[in-house]
């Protein structure tokens, strides 16, 4: 009986010592293997009376279980630290730049025009079109700008023969819409594109350059209404502390017209270089739609009103980025372009 | 519009307003204020005697001057040749302010200067209303020139300019007589102008005679002045025509530019002596050459408007008078012409010979019906009272001046509705006689009769706009539309736009927008031509004369000024339309060089080559809806000028032909300066004219796959795509997949061959397949593969 305790005390202490599973690994060998120790002690049985054998080995599988236990424990033990061992092997330096994707960029002036349009559609327009080379009827004179008007000269033209040019303004846009939609109510759309004017290209003047007009006709549209929506437009694109006012202006397609300024969404309104310390930054063309321009394109002037406003995507994107030289959009440097990498 | 607040004063009371105050108020009314300045600038100053004038030891200009301003006594080092002992003059002390810079004390050649004393334009005064001894010198005043006070106060220079940006509908305001009515309307506040007699109440006879030949000048309204004396006009004269920025030569002449100042009606003064004959005659379809009052010969063209007499031009009518008639000091009776003339013509003729004198300027804009007439009147009596003149005849006129007054009519209820306002019927009415449009009530309309000058109100929006703009904008609510609703969307063209955005973002593109207009160079490499190419009539420079009809050379244009800004990867695209003189096409360009993706670190590489072009093009039509079949890939056979003719393709949807795509030619890229680019060319309204197919959701294998990878040796000309097509026709079904890893060419592979490897997928999609089954299809495909492509497997 000694003899089984002893195997068993040694036993566990063999398997306290075990530093690795591989010394386990031979401790079982030694000790639970059909040659091991504890078999050993079942050759002791033959010595012993058969009232002693019963309890003997009783004894020695105790022993057996007490070992296996044991060395199961063990193994469980030396195996997580085996695996911590090995994680800790497998250190990586976090702190290396991960592999970046490099993705692309939306130009500016697309980014404008897109959140733009997002916007109004939101608001129930759609998005017309309309071809650059456009006739002097659509351009001028359904804009209520016959010819020889004074105004003509505000905006040069690029004529391509005496009765087609290149648009000057999206309104061209908005006078097939007029046309196409024969006096139908109501209208609600805006007209994004470029547009053209023979202007030396500087920092702040371009011969090309792009418009996003709106155009709403039908009854009882109101001022109001267009000052409701162009603040919207402030709000959504300058910040939601922004409001506007309306200045008197003239365009001949517009009566009453205005100049529309958001305030200076640099200083919020106190005054800054950006606002020439007014406070006030003009953003925008507007007025009511002229009677003879409803007129013109078959609509019932005593029947219905409307408004519309021309907003230009350079002076937006200008201004919201704070871009100092219109060229930019059109040299496309790639470190330009690579400012834009995302919607504001 | 250069504005003298001194002149409005002279209508106006404006003693509880400053010129900042009236620029804002102004501008808010919608005359949109520029600036405002003083007319004369300078701070610091003071009259002062000088006491003692010295040479200068060491120079022999400059003079040492001790200079009295009442309080100290200064030594200044002055340069003027006129400067002397006992004169007053205009002191500017240390510190003072000037345009030119700050005077400080300082000391010149040894001596000290403490100040400068001044001459006008060193304060400036245009240059141009200054004599020459003006100008050479220092401003000497006179003798009543009180030492110690203000020395600009003293000269009637304390003036300020306000500059005014009109809007093209309100050139009335080029006349300070409704420019003060508007500014009275602003303030709210009573405006007195001159009251002149009616000179047409004149009845002396007249021998002169008058006639307009051309449609273009259809009123002249004249009249001849018998007796004038020519001598310098007062000094308020002179000062308010400096100050709205015009030379004071004379009374005479200067009466006929203030008055075209205060009516807006451009005058011209004839020298009667020197007419050829009490006869003018307003002719066009002439041409001859005529000496303008600036000495200067201009031809003049059939269309231009020219006064004649004896059949002779005398003037360039509405721009500039003949040098023969000219005003000069001999001058002692006159004729005056007051006319209209067409603004088209005078726009033609002034832009033409580059003369856009305030006379033309005026006519351009349109001047108001009544002009001629208040003019006339108005130099009757300032000639009388200013140039001692006599002997007026009777008017005499050519054509007629049928002015009908205009009445427009509008409601309250109609007003409040455009506007979304409540005003009352008194807060309107009130604005509308402020304006002086002698409004009459009738039930709930307001009869406004408008006064002549303000040609731009005509119809009942018009009178909305008055109203708005002079009770503010300021209070307007902010409402949104109420009408029926409409759906707004994006359209099948724009959204795929969008998409294609998406994608090439996503991918590492850059979208760049270039310019429409292109010179004649970039036209010839116009790529898939589509018809007769657009020019504009009078293009700013050669460099944008075209429309362009495709975007291959403004793309890489831009690649190679970023190449030649050191960067190294270029992945561009630029959707667009172009035009030709029949059609207009949408296209879009992608241009690909250096690497889409490199990441040396962590071993990752996409090279900008023919394939990843490819596979990008693949990409768009794959996802917007086209399935693999259908897009075709072909040899370009359509344009291998531009593009790499072994190293390019062209892309089909079914049989329309959707673009060009590859390797830039190697000639054309050293033509544009480019290196290493691929470049495709697409239509989108091919992508567009072709229908998709639906998503549809394919049922998941439930049977495992068995892959097999082959190595095949061809002949190097044999297209891989046949390969796979052969294996996929003999597949009896049986093939899910087939995928080449690899296409070898070098050692160990016979020259004028490649290695091709290929993985393929066996599947089924009804049973899971045995080892015999794929044996026998497998060895199929190796038989037809040897048979059809001469393909043998690679030992």
């Amino acid at each position: 009986m000694e003899k089984v305790q002893q195997v068993k005390n040694e036993g566990l202490t063999a398997i306290e010592a075990c530093e690795s599973l591989e010394q386990l690994n031979q401790v079982r060998i030694d000790y639970l293997s059909k040659k091991g120790h504890v078999q050993g002690l079942m050759s002791l049985m033959k010595d012993l009376s058969k009232e002693e054998k019963p309890a003997f080995g009783q004894e020695v599988n105790d022993c057996k279980q007490a070992l296996t236990q044991a060395l199961e424990q063990k193994m469980g033990v030396l195996q997580e630290s085996a695996l911590k061992a090995k994680l800790a092997q497998e250190k990586i330096d976090i702190s290396v730049a991960g592999h970046k994707p490099i993705i692309g960029t939306v130009h500016p002036l697309m980014m404008i025009q897109q959140e733009l349009e997002d916007l109004f559609v939101g608001m129930g327009y759609s998005v017309a079109e309309g071809p650059e080379m456009e006739l002097d009827l659509y351009n001028f004179e359904r804009a209520n700008l016959p010819k020889d008007h004074p105004a003509r000269d505000m905006q040069d033209t690029f004529y391509i023969t005496p009765t087609t040019l290149l648009r000057t303004h999206t309104t061209a846009i908005q006078m097939r819409v007029l046309e196409q939609a024969k006096g139908q109510l109501p209208i609600k759309l805006i007209c994004p594109g470029k547009v053209y004017r023979r202007d030396d290209d500087d920092a702040t003047h371009s011969h090309q350059f792009m418009q996003m007009e709106g155009l709403v006709v039908g009854e009882n549209i109101t001022l109001t209404d267009l000052k409701g929506t162009l603040s919207f437009f402030a709000k959504k694109m300058f910040g939601e502390d922004r409001e506007i006012r309306f200045r008197p202006s003239y365009f001949p397609f517009t009566e009453p017209s205005v100049e529309v300024d958001v305030t200076c969404h640099m200083c919020g309104g106190k005054g800054c270089n950006v606002c020439k310390q007014t406070g006030w930054i003009e953003i925008l063309g507007a007025g009511m739609v002229h009677p003879n321009v409803l007129e013109m394109s078959g609509f019932d002037r005593s029947k219905c009103s409307g408004f519309a406003f021309g907003i230009g995507l350079e002076r937006v994107a200008m201004l919201k980025y704070g871009i100092d030289d219109i060229r930019n959009f059109y040299t496309n440097d790639v470190r330009f372009l690579k400012n834009f990498n995302r919607f504001d | 519009m250069k504005i003298s607040y001194n002149w409005l004063k002279q209508y106006i009371n404006l003693d509880d307003v400053t010129p900042n105050e009236l620029a804002q108020k102004l501008t808010t009314a919608g005359i949109e204020i520029e600036a405002v300045e003083p007319f004369v600038k300078g701070t610091n100053l003071v009259i002062a005697k000088v006491e003692a004038c010295e040479d200068h030891p060491d120079s022999d200009h400059l003079h040492i001057t001790k200079v009295n301003d009442g309080t100290n006594v200064y030594q200044v080092v002055c340069g003027a040749p006129n400067v002397k002992a006992g004169i007053k003059v205009i002191f500017a002390r240390s510190g003072a302010k000037l345009p030119g810079g700050t005077i400080k004390k300082t000391t010149v050649r040894g001596a000290e200067s403490n100040g400068m004393i001044c001459a006008l334009f060193e304060l400036g005064v245009d240059k141009k209303f200054l004599r020459e001894d003006q100008i050479n010198g220092i401003e000497i005043l006179g003798d009543d020139a009180v030492v110690g006070e203000d020395p600009i106060k003293y000269l009637g220079l304390d003036d300020v300019v306000l500059d005014a940006s009109l809007t093209p509908n309100r050139a009335d305001l080029l006349g300070m007589w409704a420019l003060a009515k508007e500014v009275g309307a602003v303030l709210r506040k009573e405006v007195h102008l001159p009251k002149c007699p009616d000179s047409a109440l004149i009845n002396e006879p007249t021998h002169f005679h008058l006639a307009s030949e051309t449609t273009k000048c259809p009123y002249f309204l004249g009249k001849v002045v018998n007796k004038v004396v020519v001598k310098p006009s007062p000094k308020w004269m002179q000062d308010q025509l400096h100050a709205a920025g015009i030379k004071a030569i004379n009374n005479v002449v200067d009466i006929s530019n203030y008055v075209m100042l205060e009516t807006g009606q451009p005058l011209h003064f004839y020298n009667l002596a020197k007419l050829a004959n009490q006869d003018i005659v307003v002719k066009d379809n002439i041409e001859m050459s005529l000496t303008a009052l600036d000495g200067i010969s201009y031809d003049v063209h059939k269309d231009d408007i020219v006064i004649t007499t004896n059949g002779v031009p005398t003037g360039l009518a509405g721009i500039m008078g003949g040098d023969d008639s000219k005003i000069d000091e001999e001058t002692t009776s006159i004729f005056i012409e007051a006319a209209h003339f067409n603004d088209v013509a005078i726009r033609n003729t002034a832009r033409r010979l580059g003369l856009s004198t305030e006379a033309a300027t005026r006519f351009i804009k349109g001047i108001e019906p009544m002009a001629a007439k208040k003019a006339v009147d108005r130099c009757v009596q300032l000639l009388s009272e200013l140039a001692d003149a006599e002997g007026f005849e009777a008017n005499v006129e050519a054509g007629s001046n049928d002015y009908e007054p205009i009445i427009v009519k509008e409601t309250l209820q109609h007003c409040n509705q455009l506007l979304g306002t409540n005003f009352t019927a008194q807060q309107v009415e009130e604005v509308l006689n402020a304006l002086d449009f002698k409004v009459k009530r009738e039930d709930d309309e307001f009869i406004c009769h408008i006064p002549s000058y303000r040609t731009d109100i005509k119809i009942a929006q018009d009178i909305d706009e008055e109203v708005i703009r002079l009770l503010g904008y300021d209070d307007l609510k902010e409402t949104l539309p109420q009408m029926s609703a409409t759906v707004g969307a994006l359209d099948p063209r724009q959204k795929l736009r969008r998409m294609i955005k998406d994608i090439l973002v996503g991918m590492g593109l850059n979208e760049i927008v270039t310019y429409t207009l292109t010179k004649s160079e970039h036209m010839e490499d116009t790529i898939m031509p589509f018809g007769e190419y657009v020019q504009v009539m009078s293009p700013l420079s050669e460099d944008r004369r075209y429309m362009r009809s495709s975007l291959m050379a403004s793309v890489l244009s831009c690649i190679a000024y970023n190449q030649n800004r050191q960067s190294a990867n270029n992945n561009l695209f630029e959707i667009s339309a172009v035009t030709t003189q029949d059609k207009v096409q949408e296209r879009l360009a992608i241009c690909l060089s250096g690497h889409l993706q490199h990441d040396r670190l962590h071993q990752v590489a996409i090279k900008s080559d023919f394939y990843t072009l490819k596979g990008i093009i693949y990409d768009i039509l794959e996802r917007y809806g086209f399935n693999e079949s259908r897009i075709m890939i072909k040899e370009n056979n359509i344009d291998t000028t531009h593009f790499h003719p072994y190293r390019s393709a062209c892309v089909y949807i079914g049989k329309d032909l959707l673009g060009i795509f590859g390797d830039v030619h190697p000639s054309y890229a050293a033509k544009m300066d480019v290196q290493n680019c691929v470049y495709a060319e697409l239509l989108l309204d091919v992508i567009l004219n072709n229908k998709v197919s639906k998503v549809r959701f394919v049922p998941l294998d439930k049977y495992p796959s068995v892959s097999r990878d082959i190595a095949l040796v061809v002949k190097e000309d044999v297209q891989v795509q046949k390969i796979i097509e052969t294996i996929k026709r003999n597949s009896n079904q049986l093939v899910r997949n087939v995928e080449v890893f690899d296409i070898y060419q070098g050692e160990h592979v016979e020259k004028g061959y490649k290695s091709v490897a290929l993985n393929i997928i066996y599947q089924a999609g009804d049973h899971t397949l045995k080892d015999d089954e794929i044996n026998a299809c497998h060895n199929n495909i190796l038989d037809n593969l040897q048979n059809k492509l001469d393909a043998k497997l690679r030992g």
